[in-house]
């Protein structure tokens, strides 16, 4: 099975839905430890993803994605703009231009490919409390699942939602919330929850255009 | 609580506000797309330039601050939130004369992230830039581990400095070793009384309790010093300036620059008493108070409490903090004294 250029267009759509039903709780949990805008910031991501889906012309899938990670790179939202730009442009990295459906292989790839990406410009990894809690063992998963799109994508969003679960667990080591040190336990990262979310859109989005057997 | 503030649509906050601010100040700044604030005699410029990145609803900084013999561009994000990379690439070439760009960048996981992914794609460009980082809070990490902390109000002097230095016709590798004597020699301390509401949100950050304050808040108020009952101002102002004088390794016969910086909602009367007991302890401690800003300049919305800030000083870097600038928030005439717009 291959995810077609109309799959991936729902996934995103799915993303950006997602996105936009918890921006202010996304807000509500950064006013803990942050400065309490992280809603603020994926609310205009997710804008930015729709308005570009409706506004899309016959642009390969490179292009599309590559898009959405400029578009995040221009919006103004602190540290989110620049994780999630370099995110999204990290996923179009193996494609070619004229790959125009993506198999199991190219699929896997492309997460690995942004894993990569983050691992440039960030140090966090896996127990920092960050979005890698999520991002990290949902590519991890991914890599793991077998040759099928729609199992790869609900491999990383399980594992994308255990990895979520664990930053309940843990104390920041990054970004405002880290001079709370252990008074962040219980509560969990918020750029993992929109991290979390972003894997769960893909898995939807693919779902709910891809007929399940 | 509702939030009580004097907005329009919480969308606009940032637009409406620059756009207000570039009317008020139209005389020395230009807003230009991208939410850049730019020195109007940018054109004119034959020297290194600065450039500076910062989110909203910190008025009057950063933008306050461009102008003549300080910031030529500040990149402007949203509320609370750092600018893009791509746009803060675009501010650097707007601002590039040829000469060489400085570029501040305070020490904020968002700003810090743009600001690193700017200065690799501005390489890529090869564009002639230098990145300097304030990390002055004492609050949060040793000196030895200085990379962690938090960028507070000394980005302003710096700034100051550095537009001097720049003024002065340095090179560019010359103006940023300035800039980076005078930010490794500077340290802060804030202090909060009263959280700030976020103006998009509504959501009050960090309150502390009634008869509560913190000591050793970042810039919105967030905590990680802790909580401790509220204290008169003398007291306050000596527990403050005690870490400073051990962080600095200040000594008898030294010269400091000396800041208190409101953050939005304490009122000047206060800063003075507490300023008042802060000269009465250096001048105890036989240290010298050779530059001074007592006012507010680096604010977070009705956040009521202050930040303490000290440098130690010599004739180079004083001959750079008195040099004229004219920019909205600040303003020297250069005779030495310097007396204007509060500053010392």
């Amino acid at each position: 099975m291959l995810l077609t250029k109309e799959d991936l267009f729902s996934m995103f759509r799915f993303v950006a839905l997602l996105w936009q039903q918890n921006t202010l709780r996304l807000s509500e949990i950064d006013s803990r430890f942050g400065d309490g805008d992280h809603g603020v910031t994926i609310g205009k991501m997710a804008a930015m993803i729709l308005s570009r889906l409706n506004e899309r012309q016959d642009e390969s899938v490179k292009d599309f994605i590559k898009s959405l990670g400029s578009g995040c790179l221009e919006i103004a939202g602190g540290s989110a703009g620049p994780l999630y730009g370099v995110l999204l442009e990290g996923l179009a990295g193996p494609l070619s231009d004229d790959d125009n459906e993506i198999n199991a292989a190219t699929l896997k790839a492309m997460f690995s490919s942004a894993r990569s990406a983050l691992f440039e410009i960030t140090k966090a990894r896996v127990g920092d409390k960050t979005l890698m809690d999520v991002l990290i063992p949902a590519t991890e998963a991914a890599e793991k699942a077998p040759d099928d799109v729609l199992s790869i994508l609900q491999a990383a969003a399980a594992a994308a939602s255990l990895g979520l679960q664990e930053t309940e667990n843990q104390v920041s080591k990054f970004g405002r919330a880290r001079n709370y040190g252990e008074k962040t336990l219980g509560t969990p990262d918020v750029g993992a929850v929109s991290t979390a979310l972003l894997f769960k859109g893909f898995q939807c989005g693919a779902e709910e255009h891809i007929p399940q057997y | 609580m509702k939030m009580k503030k004097f907005i329009n649509s919480p969308e606009n906050l940032t637009k409406e506000l620059l756009e207000g601010f570039a009317a008020a100040h139209r005389d020395l700044v230009t807003l230009k797309p991208g939410n850049m604030v730019v020195n109007n005699r940018l054109e004119k410029a034959s020297r290194v330039t600065v450039v500076t990145l910062g989110g909203a609803g910190h008025e009057p900084a950063l933008s306050g601050f461009v102008g003549e013999g300080m910031l030529d561009v500040s990149v402007v994000g949203d509320i609370f939130a750092a600018p893009g990379p791509i746009t803060c690439v675009d501010a650097i070439k707007l601002a590039d004369r040829g000469k060489g760009v400085l570029f501040v960048v305070l020490n904020h996981a968002g700003d810090m992230l743009a600001g690193d992914m700017a200065m690799k794609l501005a390489e890529k460009e090869g564009l002639h830039v230098a990145k300097v980082v304030t990390q002055e809070d004492v609050s949060n990490a040793p000196r030895e581990h200085s990379d962690d902390r938090r960028g507070l109000v000394g980005c302003v002097p710096t700034f100051k400095i550095a537009g001097a230095a720049a003024a002065a016709g340095g090179s560019l590798e010359e103006v940023a070793a300035v800039a980076r004597r005078f930010a490794n020699n500077m340290a802060t301390l804030a202090v909060a009384v009263r959280g700030a509401t976020h103006p998009v949100t509504g959501i009050t950050l960090d309150d502390p309790g009634e008869d509560e304050m913190e000591i050793g808040v970042g810039q919105h108020g967030e905590g990680g010093g802790g909580r401790q009952p509220m204290k008169s101002a003398d007291e306050t102002a000596e527990i403050m300036l005690n870490v400073l004088l051990d962080d600095l390794s200040i000594r008898a016969g030294e010269k400091v620059m000396l800041i208190l910086n409101g953050a939005g909602a304490t009122t000047l009367m206060e800063l003075f008493i507490v300023y008042r007991r802060c000269e009465q302890l250096l001048k105890a401690k036989n240290v010298a108070i050779a530059a001074n800003c007592v006012g507010e300049i680096l604010t977070a919305q009705e956040q009521a409490g202050f930040q303490m800030f000290l440098a130690r000083m010599d004739d180079e870097l004083l001959r750079y903090w008195n040099a004229p600038c004219n920019t909205p928030y600040m303003k020297k005439v250069g005779s030495g004294t310097g007396h204007s717009g509060g500053t010392r």
